[in-house]
């Protein structure tokens, strides 16, 4: 199964780091869909099927946190896992965004091998809850 | 209690970049920084929650291209967007900035960090943050590199 997979961040060099650690761990991906901000992301969210997203704390307009609680608030964070990837998340923070339904949070730096490990992890999550 | 503070600072800036762009550095004293004709981007970013203040970086502007470059895994001939060179420099701060909080405050840290600016700065510019004492010198890759960390409280 090939993975529709949303990255939310507002730099252009962690989004193109992600895509291409994602692609060295042959994580199988159908289309990869891109934001700048929450906001752009739950655009992104509305339009189109997305299975997982990475997103990162800090940002303009909408910041990590605002897009948690926006998709909690429409009920998507049910059904889409987000997984954070961030050097904002000290331990509250992290504690704060799993009571809100985050799946998972990687500290930058990152390999891939973690990538790899979080999207088994969270995606074996979903194919078992199915 | 400063001294300390700024090797913390400095220890983990050091790791931090040696992990994200596989540069190598030392901490050096400003003295030892020939800076002299050498054009520096400068990045800066505030923090708030617990810990409030500013963490800035100043680079040669001729290694942001490295350091993108290395981010990515490509060449710094590769490298031909001045947006993706100063991006790549904010990144490193924002990381860097995070992992100094909490080497300072604990894990526990309540913060939350602004976007990065990023600038170039004259040659006069980059003396004056020789001789700012939240200022401490670096080599990195035999690269003059300056950290900077102004904290509120």
């Amino acid at each position: 199964m090939a993975f529709n997979i949303l990255i939310v961040d507002d730099s252009a060099i962690v989004r193109a780091v992600i895509t291409k650690a994602l692609k060295l761990a042959e994580v199988p991906i159908n289309q990869l869909y891109q934001a700048g901000h929450g906001k752009e992301a739950l655009a992104v969210l509305e339009n189109d099927w997305v299975d997982l997203v990475f997103c990162d704390i800090s940002m303009p307009v909408m910041d990590g946190e605002e897009f948690v609680s926006a998709m909690k608030e429409n009920g998507m964070i049910d059904s889409i896992p987000v997984v954070i990837v961030s050097s904002a998340g000290s331990e509250p923070r992290v504690a704060r965004l799993k009571e809100n339904g985050v799946k998972d949070y990687i500290q930058k730096p990152f390999t891939p091998e973690r990538i790899r490990e979080v999207v088994d992890q969270t995606m074996g999550v979903i194919q078992d809850a199915e | 209690m400063q001294n300390n503070t700024h090797e913390t600072a400095g220890s983990t800036f050091l790791n931090v970049v040696e992990q994200l762009t596989f540069m190598f550095g030392e901490s050096v004293p400003k003295s030892e920084l020939e800076v002299d004709g050498v054009e520096f981007t400068l990045a800066q970013m505030r923090f708030n929650g617990d810990l409030p203040g500013v963490l800035s970086i100043g680079v040669p502007s001729e290694i942001t291209a490295e350091i993108a470059a290395n981010i990515l895994g490509l060449e710094a001939e590769d490298i031909e967007s001045k947006e993706m060179k100063l991006d790549a420099l904010g990144e490193v701060l924002n990381v860097v900035c995070g992992h100094v909080i909490m080497a300072l405050v604990g894990t526990g840290a309540n913060f939350k960090l602004d976007s990065p600016e990023v600038k170039a700065i004259t040659e006069e510019g980059c003396n004056e943050l020789i001789l700012n004492d939240d200022f401490t010198g670096f080599i990195l890759d035999d690269s003059p590199v300056l950290l900077g960390l102004t904290l509120e409280n």
